[in-house]
């Protein structure tokens, strides 16, 4: 089964090897080249990555690569049921993302958002005059995406060499960034999902550092500080896993999984989730998350909230439940518990801020919630659900974040209680924002509702057929979370957009199609998978089926009751006598004893 | 190819009756680039073809048979997407086509003008093609995306001004009860209405995934062809709750009691908004629901799903009374239409329920369904013509109103007909023969629930009577208010005349909003008749309700024989096979056969109109006496007040659901958030730098210290080698 073509190997190491090339490029030809550049390279790496899921098929649903590596085991790539989707979204939306932050970047760089209008300072007047200053300054030069910056340039003439170093250093960071979270997703060995894991924070903190807003430098301590700390206990878990099973490779650590000692079980069970835990950010491990989102610069939040984040989800999915799967019982209900608990919290957290950036931040803490129930609700359904639900959760926050970044390009505030009425003035950003609002709530069409019914059946499903009182109570208290979702979305939208606009703003435009596209992108893919979410459901739930297959606890699928082919025929039947029925002037034909007698037929 | 995915034949026509205002929506953005005019005409257009599909479909209503074609949707669930056109959801979708094909040609008029019109035409067709999907699809799935579609429609267009401006609020400002206020913002509404239906969709969401885990399908025809899944259900008490929890969607979107209260404030949204929601789409798709589920219930009949039908029959008159109550007593007039739709609601909900209470099953149901329809009918013209009323007045409240009869001649004629439909007229109106019918379910159930139940619909029926003519007495008929006055007077000045209907100049001025332009252009002269493509599509619903009702008798026994044909050939509910549980407690002997009047029933009907016409006219009409007279007697002047402060429902709902656990949330905040969890940071930051100071001292950089330490230390070596 293992090849080694080298396909996906090129996909992950492309982004790496390019890397120190695009920050020449930026030094050397710009910002603009250095943009597209990027955006080829991840282009590249995603049709590298879709050429082989093209070649899967029911029979054979995996594809892996392997090659010999060190005394740790294999280093292998795998494509599997819960891999492809993680994959294939976290290169997409990095290379969207990509394209967002040439103006943007260039204007944080250029220090336009230095005085950035904090919120609830409208009373402050120095802030605000300056603010209002460089609001009509943006807008003068805002005619069209090139020919604004290029009077950026000729208004700074000294910054553009500087511009450009920046650029080509943040996009080659960004380059790592991303191949850093595909490649945990891809590996196939503890000890490569470590190192991919740590590598992608490394140029994150530096991300966050160098472009953050004003209090970077502490914040980016404190994001490296969190996520590290978890990383490393994540590590231990995994170094004592891959003792105690002779093995790093996950394929060995799945067969002698039983080799585990019960009482290192639960040691490790609780670093690992702890570990991960830190990286969604669920309730007590979240303090990070609000700080890192808000003050880094809006793309790498986009990328921070949306993809990273998967990354957390999508460890607790491969390390807990489908290596550890014989622990996966005996720990589900608490994290289940936990979910419910985290995503109440963010919620309610969520309605108290102002500051747009904080808003989506606590956000995505209370829908990382609604994954961390769903990975506990011991059911098929369930888990199937909270992988889905990742979809819609990046899809969204991606976009919400492009939206405060557009906001912020074009307002330069980042306070809700500063802005209001937009919509008139942004139309488009406004229409696709109510798409990700949408999203995120979980109302159908789009992806967000797909995920979410699945979900919360399998969480109902376990708590009914065990009988489990506790887990139907967590199941109501998580339904209904999702009107508080709604509300502080809606809220948020309302103060946003709606309402009377200031004059102050009477001038302002939409942001150019270099944001507009990426963002309109995403949120047609979210409508797309809305509609028609076979294509990210098969392989998750197959995968999942084959994983809990040997676990008669795990609540399976519901299984259809009737006969569907006995309908089908007979509906045929029906639409064939309503055809000849046409066709026959006869209006009397539906009293005759032929016509009566196939309704009975049909019937029984 | 085509076989395997179901598009045989004639069902392609079925699919696109909901696929076409889809289309339309998407393309209206594009189609508004070209021309307003253009654009006008094509949403008109979308709605039409979309109805004369619709109307293609009537063949199966009269031939009794049913279209059902399937796609895969997603195939490791088994879930398959599908219509079903069956001669329930044929009658409706073709009322809902040809309601709303009506209600876009009269926004061609109202909206004209507008500078948003390309949303608005957007939500339009979105909205009629979502109540369409959730018409003809034949699983509880794609119904539930009808659903969430309807309720994002309406939460756009409730919230459709959304600049906020104070002309669009609801209620009286200043009108606070136990700290609420009475008053909203148009987004404010479409906050409220979204979030109140989502409680009933979250409901309804429970009510589905039990059905599906424990049938593994959503489809109705699924449901019903298997009941194994019933069986086990119901051994596990599952049966009934999760029936409850699906009426709970039912009582969001058609407000009932206790969701009842975003109705109100929906008002914000421009009228044929109001009269799309109202008359064909949005609450009527509650109704449906039960409607679709409700047989299905019942035909399980080997399974006692009484308590269902119960529940649905007493939250029905809950609140068929509650807002019958609020309508006497409120001035503005959408509102007064607001919660008379509630009410009528709530009579439609109680045929359904008492139709499964009751050996007669198809009784109820046909009386049910016969209000569903003609209620659509007047309540349709019934708001555009209050729509044309605000329209020219520009003022929301009745109390600047009055007199307009000679104005306003065709809009006093046409909501005067359908007025009395409302009201319950008897004999020529469909409005009494739907409501007489109702009545006679009622009584002839057997059931002390149904008596206590007509005793309910009885005073709700008085009270209809009573706030319909209230309603016309106090627009069409006095003298002329001084804001109407004011108007005439300021006929010929328009800056006056802004100032007088706008709280805000200069924002106004500043905004220049092009529908404030139009009103100004049509009021220019004197209050005046509203164009043609504004009366005439009341006047067509007007007349037509008329009509039914000098027919009314006929009709209904059509649609029962209908009804009839298709309960026994879906669901094998016969009018002699009654199977029913609760048929034990029932005399099986009660009124065998359904044909003929009820006369009690007709009587009830005659007497309700009667008494509640006359006080109507007495105080509103002919004016015999002041309404005001009630501030004399101290018991009706807090009745009063209680009624007008909506039995401080709404109150209850924002102190229990919105004030208290915002305040909770804040003390979460400022407390635990700001204190406990983001002091774990500065926390360990100080701890870290209070032991590094600690160990600091040991690190003193004096050669002696160093040396000091370094000779205890061996001597503390040797004496442990030594002991």
């Amino acid at each position: 089964m293992a090849t080694e073509s080298g396909i996906l190997m090129a996909s992950i190491f492309l982004p790496l090897l390019l890397s120190p090339l695009a920050y020449f490029l930026g030094k050397k030809r710009g910002a603009g080249v250095v943009t597209w550049f990027s955006f080829g390279t991840l282009v590249i790496s995603t049709i590298l990555l879709i050429i082989p899921i093209l070649t899967l098929s029911k029979e054979n649903p995996v594809y892996e690569e392997s090659y010999v590596w060190s005394q740790f085991g294999n280093f292998g790539l795998k494509l599997d049921g819960f891999s492809i989707t993680f994959a294939v979204t976290v290169y997409i939306l990095s290379a969207v993302i990509a394209i967002f932050s040439r103006e943007y970047m260039i204007r944080k760089i250029a220090g336009h958002f230095d005085n950035l209008e904090k919120p609830n300072s409208h009373s402050n007047n120095t802030n605000n005059d300056s603010g209002e200053e460089e609001l009509n300054k943006n807008n003068l030069t805002s005619n069209s995406g090139r020919g604004q910056l290029e009077s950026l340039y000729s208004i700074e003439p000294s910054y553009k060499q500087h511009i450009d170093t920046q650029m080509g250093l943040y996009f080659a960071l960004f380059l790592t960034f991303a191949m850093g979270m595909v490649g945990t997703v891809l590996s196939t060995n503890l000890i490569e999902f470590y190192v991919f894991f740590e590598l992608m924070l490394v140029p994150a903190f530096f991300l966050i550092a160098l472009y953050g807003y004003s209090t970077r430098k502490r914040v980016s301590l404190m994001f490296f500080f969190w996520t590290h700390v978890g990383a490393v206990l994540l590590l231990l878990g995994m170094l004592a896993m891959g003792l105690f099973a002779g093995g790093f490779d996950f394929e060995t650590i799945k067969s002698n999984v039983s080799k585990i000692p019960s009482q290192w079980m639960t040691l490790i069970v609780f670093a690992v989730v702890i570990g991960i835990a830190v990286k969604l950010g669920a309730f007590l491990l979240h303090i990070w998350i609000p700080h890192t989102y808000a003050e880094s610069p809006t793309p790498i939040s986009a990328l921070i909230a949306g993809p990273m984040s998967a990354i957390g989800v999508y460890a607790l999915l491969r390390i807990w439940i489908d290596l550890l799967s014989i622990s996966y019982s005996d720990y589900s209900i608490y994290i289940n518990f936990w979910g419910v608990v985290t995503m109440v919290y963010g919620g309610a957290m969520a309605l108290m801020q102002d500051d747009i950036k904080k808003l989506l931040a606590y956000s995505s803490i209370s829908h990382m919630g609604y994954i961390i129930f769903g990975l506990g609700s011991q059911s098929i359904l369930g888990v199937t659900g909270s992988a889905l639900m990742w979809i819609p959760h990046a899809l969204g926050e991606t976009i919400l974040f492009l939206m405060a970044g557009s906001l912020i390009l074009r307002t330069n505030t980042r306070g809700m209680s500063n802005l209001g009425g937009i919509a008139r003035k942004m139309p488009y950003t406004a229409t696709i924002a109510m798409i990700a609002v949408l999203t995120m709530i979980g109302v159908p069409p789009t992806t967000g509702f797909m995920a979410e019914w699945i979900m919360f059946t399998g969480a109902l499903q376990t708590g009914t057929e065990n009988m489990d009182s506790f887990r139907v109570v967590l199941f109501s208290i998580a339904i209904l979370t999702t009107i508080l979702t709604s509300s502080y979305l809606l809220v948020m939208y309302k103060k946003i957009f709606f309402g009377k606009i200031s004059p102050r703003f009477e001038k302002l435009r939409d942001v150019n199609r270099y944001a507009i596209i990426p963002m309109a992108f995403v949120a047609s893919l979210a409508l797309f998978l809305g509609v028609y979410p076979a294509p990210i459901i098969n392989p998750i739930i197959t995968y999942s089926e084959t994983i809990f297959s040997d676990f008669p606890e795990i609540v399976s699928l519901p299984t259809i009751t009737s006969l569907n082919t006995k309908i089908v025929a007979s509906a045929i039947i029906v639409q064939e006598e309503y055809a000849s029925f046409l066709d026959r002037d006869d209006t009397n034909f539906h009293h005759s004893e032929e016509f009566k007698s196939i309704k009975i037929k049909e019937n029984r | 190819m085509v076989e395997s995915i179901g598009f045989e034949g004639i069902a392609i026509n079925a699919w696109l009756v909901w696929i076409v205002p889809f289309i339309g929506a998407a393309l209206i953005p594009a189609l508004a680039k070209k021309s307003i005019r253009f654009s006008n005409m094509s949403a008109v257009g979308f709605a039409i073809i979309s109805a004369l599909l619709a109307a293609t479909l009537i063949p199966i209503v009269v031939s009794g048979s049913e279209i059902h074609s399937q796609i895969p949707w997603i195939p490791t669930l088994n879930i398959k997407a599908g219509i079903l056109a069956d001669p329930l959801s044929v009658i409706m979708t073709n009322l809902v086509a040809w309601i709303c094909s009506l209600i876009i040609i009269y926004s061609v008029g109202y909206m004209h003008g507008d500078r948003d019109l390309t949303r608005y035409w957007f939500f339009m067709l979105f909205f009629i093609g979502s109540m369409q999907l959730i018409v003809l699809s034949d699983n509880l799935l794609m119904v539930f995306f009808g659903w969430e579609g309807v309720g994002f429609a309406s939460y756009a267009l409730i919230g459709f001004w959304y600049a906020d401006r104070k002309k669009d609020y609801v209620g009286r400002e200043g009108h606070i009860v136990r700290g609420i206020a009475m008053w909203a913002s148009p987004t404010h509404a479409g906050i409220k209405a979204f979030l109140m239906t989502r409680a009933g969709d979250v409901m309804m969401l429970s009510g589905m995934f039990l059905i599906f885990m424990h049938a593994g399908t959503f489809g109705f025809k699924e449901l019903l062809a298997d009941q194994t899944w019933a069986h086990n259900m119901m051994e596990q008490n599952l049966l009934v709750p999760a029936a409850i929890l699906l009426f709970g969607g039912a009582i969001g979107k058609s407000a009932q009691f206790p969701l009842n209260e975003w109705l109100l404030e929906a008002m914000t949204g421009p009228t044929p908004v109001s009269a799309l929601i109202h008359a064909a789409t949005m609450v009527k798709a509650g109704v449906f629901l039960v409607a679709r589920i409700g047989p299905l219930f019942f035909a399980l009949a080997a399974f006692d799903a009484a308590a269902f039908f119960e529940v649905v029959a007493w939250i029905g008159a809950i609140t068929a009374f509650l807002l019958a109550t609020q309508a006497i007593v409120n001035p503005e007039i959408k509102k007064v239409l607001a919660y008379s739709t509630g009410s009528q609601i709530g009579y439609m909900m109680m045929a359904l329920g008492i139709a499964g209470l009751s050996t007669q099953f198809v009784d109820g149901y046909t009386a049910g369904f016969f209000h569903l329809m003609s209620h659509a009918m007047f309540k349709a013209s019934l708001f555009m013509a209050a729509g044309a009323i605000l329209h020219v007045v520009g003022s929301r409240f009745m109390t600047d109103m009055g007199g307009l009869r000679k104005n306003m001649n065709k809009t006093f004629i046409f909501m005067l007909l359908s007025g009395l439909s409302l009201a319950g007229a008897p004999l020529i109106t469909s409005g009494f023969w739907s409501k007489d019918a109702i009545f006679a379910a009622l009584l002839e159930s057997g059931t002390s629930t149904g008596i206590s139940l007509f005793f309910i619909a009885f005073i709700v029926a008085i009270m209809t009577a009573f706030y319909t003519f209230r309603m016309v007495g106090m627009v069409f008929f006095g003298t002329k208010s001084k804001h109407i006055q004011t108007i005439e007077q300021n006929s010929f000045n328009k800056s006056q005349y802004v100032s007088s209907i706008s709280s805000d100049p200069t924002d106004e001025q500043r905004l220049k909003p092009d529908h404030e332009n139009s009103l100004k252009h049509d009021s220019k002269h004197q209050i005046h008749e509203v164009k043609a493509v504004m009366w005439v599509p009341f006047a067509i619903l007007a007349v037509s309700t008329v009509l039914i009702g000098l027919v009314g008798f006929i009709f209904e026994e059509e649609i029962h024989s209908i009804m009839a044909s298709y309960l026994s050939s879906s669901f094998g509910i016969g009018e002699t096979i009654s199977t029913h549980n609760s048929a034990t407690n029932i005399k099986q002997n009660a009124s065998p056969t359904t044909e003929g009047l009820n006369p009690i029933a007709l009587l009830s009907s005659f007497v309700a109109f009667g008494i509640g016409s006359g006080l109507g006219i007495f105080f509103y009409i002919i004016r015999k006496k002041d309404p005001e007279i009630i501030s004399k007697y101290p018991v009706l002047k807090q009745t009063w007040l209680f009624l007008y402060n909506r039995w401080y429902l709404n109150s209850f709902l924002y102190w229990g659901f919105v004030k208290i656990p915002l305040r909770l949330y804040k003390l979460i905040w400022l407390y635990f958030e700001n204190i406990i969890a983001q002091g774990i940071n500065p926390a360990l930051q100080y701890s870290m730098s209070f032991m590094s100071k600690w160990v600091k001292y040991t690190q003193t950089g004096v050669t002696q210290t160093y040396l000091f330490v370094f000779a205890a230390g061996i001597i503390v070596v040797l004496i442990m080698l030594y002991l």
